[in-house]
C-alpha cells in the first residue's frame, strides 16, 4: 500500500519533540517499523517528528559521574551498527575498575549481532528497537481486527499461533520481537524518560509490562513521552554474558525463542545471575527461577554439573502454558538454555 | 551446411554478460521503472474473502472522487472463449482468465482482484478502492486439497465436472480432471516384493519469490494501437492473453517486454496488463499498474501444495517391482495444477516394470497456480525420492548403488506411455557415486548435533517450442541480433555466443537485443528450459542464412557462382571467404562493406518451431547437521550434479544450478504459505514467507556433465527446470539419516522436525 501523507518535522532539542508529541504526532527514529507499520496502513500518524536531528540523543559514552559504577550511557538514537562497533560492547574498553572482560558486554553485543541484518541495523536505532510492535501475524494484518489493535478477540489464541507465546499469555498472546531488549534486561539496563513533566529514570524490567484489560501496549511510556537514553550499570568483576537465538533461518528472522544470561563469577562459583528469555512471551521475560537454581553452582572453568543444567532446563518451561500449535518451542527453550549454558562456562 | 564440430572457440567461454553492466549500474529498465508522460497510476481492488459471493459491486462513490480517472470491472470485459491453450509451461482457459482478472459473481481467494481504479496518485487510487461498495455475501472456503476433494466439500465452480479419460462425471465436484498412468500388473508386481514401504506426503503452497513485482503500463495511441510495457517471460503470450481477454485484433497490440527482475515460471501468465489496458482506455491515459508484495502473494501464480501417496516394491536383490502413486495437487482457484509434470517426473529415474499412477487437479480457494521452475516436479520427487530411499535402507543397500540397479535406461517404455531417447540417468548417478562429496567422511556425532547425508535424483522434460532470431550484418561487418525470446537468464548471450560461433566472428561482433511483438517473430515464452535450446537452433539457422546470403554477395563482388565461394568458421582463418576461381579472398567485414552495393539489407532470420527435445538428469548430494533440541537444520555442504548437453556459457549454468538448488533448499526447510481457518493468508511478505538467506545457503558445488542431446547443434539440453527438483529431497533423506525420524513435510521447519521426533 502506498503510504498516507503525512507531515514531517525535524525536532533540534528533546524539549521541541516531547511539546510536538501527541497520539497523532509520532517520533520517527530508524524509521524500520513505524514506516512500515504506516505503510501497511495500521497507524496513520498525521506527522512525525524526526529523532534523527537531536544532536545528544546519538550520543554514547561512559556514564560520569559515579566512579565506581562507571556504566555504558547509549542515547536512544544510537544504531544498532553503532552500538556493536563501539569499543565498550566489544570488550576493548575500560567501564568499570578492573572489571572488564572480554565477556561482559558479550550478551548484548551477540544479541544486536543476532538482529535483523546489517542493512536494518544500519537504520535501527535502539530506543526503536526497543518500542517495536509485535510480528504476530494477525496484528501484522490489517484486515483482522485483533485485540491488541482495539479489536475483541486475540485470533492467535485459536489459529495459527505456532510462532506465539507459551509464557504468561492473554489477552494477547503476540510475542515481543526485540533481541536486544532481551540482553538489556539481563544486563539490568534502565532507561531515561523525558516527558512534558520532565525526566524520569525507570529499569528495564519495570519498563515493559504484559497487555491486560486495561493496557492493550507492553510499556510504561506514555504518548508524549520519549526514550533519550539506555543505561547499562557498569558490569562487576567476573562478568560473563551470552546471547543464544533460534530462529526459523540465520539471518533476517524473529526469535523462535532466545536465552540472555549476565552471569558474575567469584572463582568458579556463579555469584549471581540475571536470565531473560525471548520470543516466549509478550515482554522480555525474566526467568528468575532458573537464576535461583543457577545461583551459587560452581561453573567456570569447568561447565556447569548435568544435574544442575537438567534442573535449570526443567525450571525454564515450569510456567508454560502452550498454545495449539507451538507445543514445540518449550523443547526449543529447553534446548536454547542448554546451549546457553554450555557456552557460559 | 557448416556446422562445427571442430574446437568452438567462442562456447564454453566465459564472456560477461550483455546486459550485466546495466543492471550493476541501475540503468536497466525493468517493469515498474516504465513511466510516460501524464501516465496515470493504476490500483486493484482485492477480495478480503477466500470465497463469496458477490451480491453487488457500485463503484459510483469512487468514480465521483477528485482525481480519480477511471474504475474498472468485470463489466468491461467482453465474454471471454471457454477454450484452454499453453502458456509458457502451463496452460490457461481464458474464460478462468476473465474471471481471475476480474472477478465474476464470485471470488474465490484472498486477493482475488475485483475493480481497478486509475488516478493521478497512487494515494488517490486507493482512497478510491475504499469507495467501491461490494457486497458479499459468505461462502464457507475449502484450503485443503484433500477436504476439496471430500463428496461433500464445499464446491468452488457449482458446474464444474471431473474430467477423465473416461469421461466427464454426472456431480460437480472440487477435482477439475484426474488421470491415471498404468503400466504392467502393479499388484503382481507388489506380489514380487520381499520389501514394501508405504508414506504419505504433504508439501504447502510456495511461490516463486522474484524481488520485481508483476507491472505493466498500457497506452493507447490515437489511431487505436495498444502498447503495453510488462515484465513477463513471453511478450507474444501477454498479447494472445490481452487479445483474447479485450477482443482486440493481435495487431494492434503491441507488446514490450521489459528487463525481467526474476521469474521462475511466475511471469507467463498476465496478472496487471488487462487491468492497466482497461483502465488506460477509459482514463485516455497511460495507466501503470504495479503489485505490492502482498499482492504478488495474494493473486500471482505461485506452486502447488500437495498431498501424495507413494508405494513401491523391491525384491532383496534390490530390484523395484512395482509402485503405486497418488498425486493431489492443488490448482487454486481454478483449474490447471502441473499434476501432470509431476505424474511424468516421479518415477522417470527408474526402470519399473509395474506401476500405477491417479492423479488429481483440484480447486481450492488459493490463488491459480502458475509455473515454478520444473512445475510439479520438485513436489513428487520429494515424495518418490523418499520412498526410494527407505526401500534401500530396508534392503541395507547404499542409496546411489540401490539407484543405479534400477536406473531409467534409453527405449525402457515409460509409465506416461513414452520413452527415454539419449538421456545419461546412469551417467548422473555414476557421477554422484564418484563424487569427491559422496566419498567424503562425515563425523555424525552422538550428541545434540547429529549429521546425515542424502541424495535425490531429479529429472525434467525440458522443451522445445517456437522461437526466432533476426541477424542483420551492418556495414562495419558486425551484426545487429533480435530475439523473441525474453531475457531472463542471460539469454541475450547465450544466443548471441551461438550466433557468433555458426559466423565464425568473435562474440564482440555480435549486438544482441530482445525485440517487442512488434519488431520480432513469434517466440514462445522463455520457460521449461527451452531458451537456450530452441532460441538457439533460430540464431544457429538465422546464421546459417546470413552465410548463404553473403556467398552470394561475395560472388557478386567476385563476379563468381556462389558455390565457387567457401566460408570458413573454424580455426585461425574464421571470417574469411575464399573463391575458388580467382583464389582471391575477403572478410567478413569486407563484404559487410559492400552490402550497399550488392543488393541492400542483408539479414538471416532463423524461425523454428523445435518438436523434439531431450530432456535432463539432475541430482543432488546434501550434508546436514540437525540440532535435536532445537530442531534446527543447518546444510554443511550441498552439490549439484547435471546433464546439460552442453554448457554454451559454463557460468550460467553453474548459476542456474546454484539458484536453482537455492529455491530448493527455501522450499526443502523455510518456505511455505500460511492460512488461517478462513483462507486469509498469513504471510504475504518477505518476512513471514522464508526464503533462505545468505547464511542458509553454503557454497553450492556443481558438477556439469556433457552428453549431447544430438539434435541440437552444439547438443543442448536446457538447464534451469532440473536443479530445482532434487533438494527438498536430498535434505529430507539427510534428515533421516541424521536422526533416524523420515519427513512428510514440506518445509522441515525446526517445529516440524521436533514434532517429527514425537518430542511433543
Ligand atoms: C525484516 C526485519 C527483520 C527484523 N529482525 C529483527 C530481529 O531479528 N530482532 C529484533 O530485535 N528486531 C528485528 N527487527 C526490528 C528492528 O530491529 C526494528 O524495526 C528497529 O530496531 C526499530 O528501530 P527504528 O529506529 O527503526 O524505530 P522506528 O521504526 O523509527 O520506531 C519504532 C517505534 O518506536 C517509536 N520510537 C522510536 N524512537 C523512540 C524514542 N526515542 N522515544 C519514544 N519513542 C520512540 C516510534 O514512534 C515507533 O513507534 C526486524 C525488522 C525488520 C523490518
Amino acid at each position: 500500500m502506498a503510504i498516507k501523507p503525512f507531515a514531517h518535522g525535524n525536532a533540534v532539542t528533546v524539549a521541541e519533540a516531547v511539546e510536538a508529541l501527541s497520539a497523532s504526532c509520532r517520533p520517527l527514529a530508524g524509521g524500520t517499523d513505524l514506516l512500515a507499520m504506516m505503510k501497511a496502513d495500521l497507524t496513520a500518524p498525521e506527522s512525525l517528528v524526526n529523532l534523527k536531528t537531536i544532536p545528544e540523543l546519538h550520543e554514547i559514552g561512559v556514564v560520569p559521574d559515579a566512579e565506581t559504577t562507571k556504566g555504558l550511557r547509549i542515547g536512544a538514537m544510537v544504531t544498532l551498527s553503532q552500538l556493536a562497533a563501539h569499543p565498550a560492547v566489544q570488550g576493548r574498553q575500560e567501564l568499570g575498575r578492573g572489571s572488564l572482560t572480554r565477556s561482559s558486554m558479550a550478551v548484548l553485543h551477540q544479541a544486536i549481532l543476532r538482529t535483523a541484518s546489517p542493512q536494518l541495523r544500519h537504520m535501527a536505532t535502539l530506543g526503536g528497537n526497543l518500542l517495536q510492535e509485535p510480528r504476530c501475524w494477525y496484528y501484522r494484518n490489517e484486515l483482522i481486527p485483533c485485540w491488541r489493535k482495539g479489536g475483541r478477540l486475540c485470533y492467535a489464541y485459536r489459529g495459527e499461533n505456532k510462532r506465539h507465546v507459551i509464557l504468561g499469555g492473554g489477552p494477547c498472546y503476540a510475542v515481543h520481537p526485540s533481541d536486544p531488549a532481551v540482553a538489556l534486561l539481563a544486563m539490568d539496563a534502565s532507561l531515561r524518560i523525558v516527558g512534558p513533566a520532565g525526566e524520569r529514570t525507570m529499569s528495564l524490567a519495570e519498563f515493559y509490562h504484559p497487555p491486560d484489560r486495561e493496557t492493550r501496549t507492553v510499556t510504561h511510556l506514555a504518548i508524549d513521552e520519549l526514550i533519550t537514553e539506555i543505561r547499562v550499570p557498569a558490569p562487576q568483576a567476573g562478568t560473563r554474558g551470552v546471547y543464544v537465538k533460534v530462529a526459523e533461518r540465520a539471518a533476517w528472522d524473529f526469535a523462535l525463542a532466545a536465552v540472555a544470561i549476565q552471569a558474575v563469577m567469584e572463582g568458579d562459583t556463579i555469584r549471581s545471575c540475571r536470565v531473560a528469555l525471548g520470543g516466549v512471551a509478550t515482554i522480555p521475560w525474566r526467568a528468575s527461577q532458573v537464576e535461583e537454581v543457577l545461583m551459587g553452582q560452581a561453573s567456570s572453568p569447568a561447565p556447569l554439573s548435568t544435574a544442575v543444567i537438567d534442573r535449570a532446563v526443567e525450571a525454564v518451561v515450569e510456567d508454560i502454558r502452550p498454545l495449539e500449535h507451538n507445543g514445540y518451542k518449550a523443547d526449543l527453550l529447553q534446548g536454547v538454555l542448554r546451549e546457553a549454558l554450555d557456552q557460559l562456562r | 551446411m557448416i556446422t562445427k564440430t571442430a574446437e568452438h572457440t567462442v562456447i564454453g567461454t566465459r564472456p560477461p554478460r550483455a546486459d550485466a553492466f546495466e543492471k550493476v549500474v541501475g540503468k536497466a529498465v525493468f517493469g515498474p521503472d516504465v513511466n510516460l508522460p501524464r501516465m496515470a497510476y493504476g490500483r486493484i481492488l482485492r477480495s478480503p474473502h477466500a470465497h463469496a459471493r458477490i451480491v453487488r459491486i457500485d463503484p459510483t462513490r469512487a468514480e465521483a472522487l477528485d482525481g480519480v480517472y477511471a474504475v474498472a470491472t468485470a463489466a468491461d470485459l467482453p465474454e471471454a472463449a471457454d477454450r484452454t491453450e499453453r502458456v509458457g509451461e502451463g496452460n490457461v482457459n481464458y474464460k478462468y482468465m476473465r474471471d481471475n482478472t476480474f472477478a465474476g459473481d464470485k471470488v474465490l481467494y484472498h486477493g482475488h482482484p475485483i475493480a481497478a481504479v486509475a488516478a493521478r496518485t497512487l494515494q488517490i487510487a486507493e482512497q478510491a478502492l475504499e469507495l467501491i461498495d461490494v457486497e458479499y455475501e459468505l461462502l464457507d472456503p475449502v484450503l485443503d486439497v484433500r477436504q476439496a476433494m471430500a463428496a461433500d466439500a464445499p464446491l468452488l465452480h457449482e458446474g464444474m465436472h471431473t474430467r477423465s479419460l473416461a469421461g466427464t462425471a454426472d456431480t460437480p465436484s472440487n477435482v477439475a480432471s484426474q488421470f491415471q498412468f498404468l503400466q504392467g500388473d502393479p499388484e503382481q508386481g507388489f506380489a514380487q516384493a520381499d520389501v514394501v514401504v508405504e508414506r504419505a506426503f504433504e508439501t504447502a503452497m510456495v511461490h516463486q519469490g522474484y524481488i520485481e513485482p508483476h507491472a505493466a503500463t498500457a497506452a493507447w495511441d490515437a489511431d487505436g494501437t495498444l502498447t503495453v510495457y510488462t515484465t513477463t517471460q513471453g511478450a507474444f503470450d501477454i498479447r494472445s492473453q490481452v487479445h483474447e481477454l479485450l477482443g482486440y485484433p493481435l495487431s494492434k497490440i503491441i507488446v514490450v517486454p521489459t528487463e525481467v527482475g526474476g521469474a521462475f515460471g511466475g511471469k507467463n501468465v498476465g496478472y496487471v496488463e488487462v487491468p492497466a489496458a482497461v483502465l488506460a482506455r477509459k482514463s485516455g491515459r497511460p495507466v501503470r499498474v504495479v503489485m505490492t508484495r502482498e499482492e504478488v502473494f495474494l493473486a500471482s501464480g505461485p506452486s502447488s501444495g500437495t498431498w501424495m501417496r507413494v508405494k513401491m516394491g523391491a525384491t532383496r536383490e534390490g530390484r523395484i517391482t512395482a509402485a503405486e502413486v497418488e498425486l493431489c495437487y492443488e490448482a487454486g482457484a481454478y483449474p490447471g495444477s502441473p499434476v501432470g509434470a509431476g505424474a511424468n517426473c516421479i518415477l522417470a529415474g527408474y526402470d519399473i516394470p509395474n506401476a500405477r499412477l491417479d492423479g488429481y487437479d483440484v480447486v481450492v480457494n488459493k490463488p491459480r497456480v502458475g509455473a515454478y521452475r520444473a512445475p510439479g516436479a520438485t513436489q513428487s520427487t520429494f515424495a518418490g525420492e523418499a520412498v526410494i530411499d527407505e526401500l534401500a535402507e530396508k534392503l541395507g543397500l547404499d542409496p546411489v548403488e540401490f539407484r543405479l540397479r534400477n536406473i531409467a535406461t534409453n527405449g525402457m517404455p515409460r509409465l506416461n506411455g513414452g520413452f527415454h531417447e539419449h538421456i545419461a540417468a546412469r551417467e548422473v548417478m555414476e557421477a554422484v557415486r564418484d563424487h569427491p562429496h559422496y566419498n567424503a567422511p562425515l563425523e555424525r556425532g552422538t550428541g545434540i548435533l547429529r549429521r546425515g547425508r542424502g541424495v535425490g535424483l531429479a529429472y525434467w522434460g525440458n522443451w522445445g517450442a517456437r522461437s526466432s532470431v533476426t541477424l542483420e550484418v551492418n556495414a562495419d561487418g558486425t551484426v545487429s541480433m533480435l530475439m523473441g525470446s525474453v531475457d531472463i537468464t542471460g539469454t541475450r548471450t547465450s544466443i548471441a555466443m551461438q550466433a557468433a560461433e555458426t559466423l565464425g566472428l568473435s562474440l564482440a561482433h555480435i549486438n544482441p537485443a530482445m525485440g517487442n511483438t512488434q519488431t520480432s517473430g513469434y517466440s514462445d515464452a522463455s520457460g521449461g528450459s527451452r531458451t537456450t535450446m530452441a532460441t538457439g537452433v533460430a540464431a544457429v539457422k538465422a546464421a546459417e542464412e546470413v552465410i548463404a546470403k553473403m556467398h552470394e554477395r561475395a560472388a557478386a563482388i567476385w563476379v563468381c557462382e556462389p558455390e565457387q565461394v567457401a566460408y570458413t568458421n573454424i580455426g585461425p582463418d574464421a571470417g574469411t571467404f575464399t573463391c575458388s576461381r580467382n583464389d582471391e579472398t575477403m572478410t567478413f567485414a569486407e563484404v559487410a562493406a559492400k552490402l550497399g552495393g550488392t543488393g541492400g539489407a542483408l539479414r538471416g532470420q532463423g524461425d523454428v518451431n523445435v518438436r523434439r527435445w531431450g530432456g535432463a538428469f539432475g541430482a543432488n548430494i546434501a550434508d546436514v547437521e540437525v540440532d535435536i533440541e532445537t530442531g534446527s537444520v543447518r546444510l554443511l555442504r550441498f552439490t549439484a550434479v547435471q546433464n546439460v548437453g552442453k554448457a554454451i556459457r559454463p557460468g550460467q549454468v553453474e548459476g542456474q544450478l546454484r539458484g536453482g538448488a537455492t529455491q530448493g533448499i527455501g522450499w526443502g526447510l523455510y518456505e511455505g504459505y500460511a492460512y488461517d481457518g478462513q483462507g486469509h493468508m498469513l504471510n504475504a511478505n518477505f518476512l513471514d514467507y522464508k526464503l533462505p538467506t545468505a547464511l542458509d545457503v553454503p557454497a553450492i558445488e556443481t558438477e556439469i556433465l556433457e552428453i549431447p542431446w544430438p539434435e541440437h547443434p552444439f547438443g543442448v539440453r536446457g538447464v534451469g527446470e532440473t536443479p530445482i527438483v532434487g533438494p527438498p529431497a536430498a535434505i529430507a533423506n539427510a534428515v533421516y539419516d541424521a536422526i533416524g525420524v523420515r519427513q512428510g513435510f514440506l518445509p522441515m521447519t525446526p517445529a516440524r522436525i521436533l514434532e517429527s521426533m514425537g518430542i511433543i
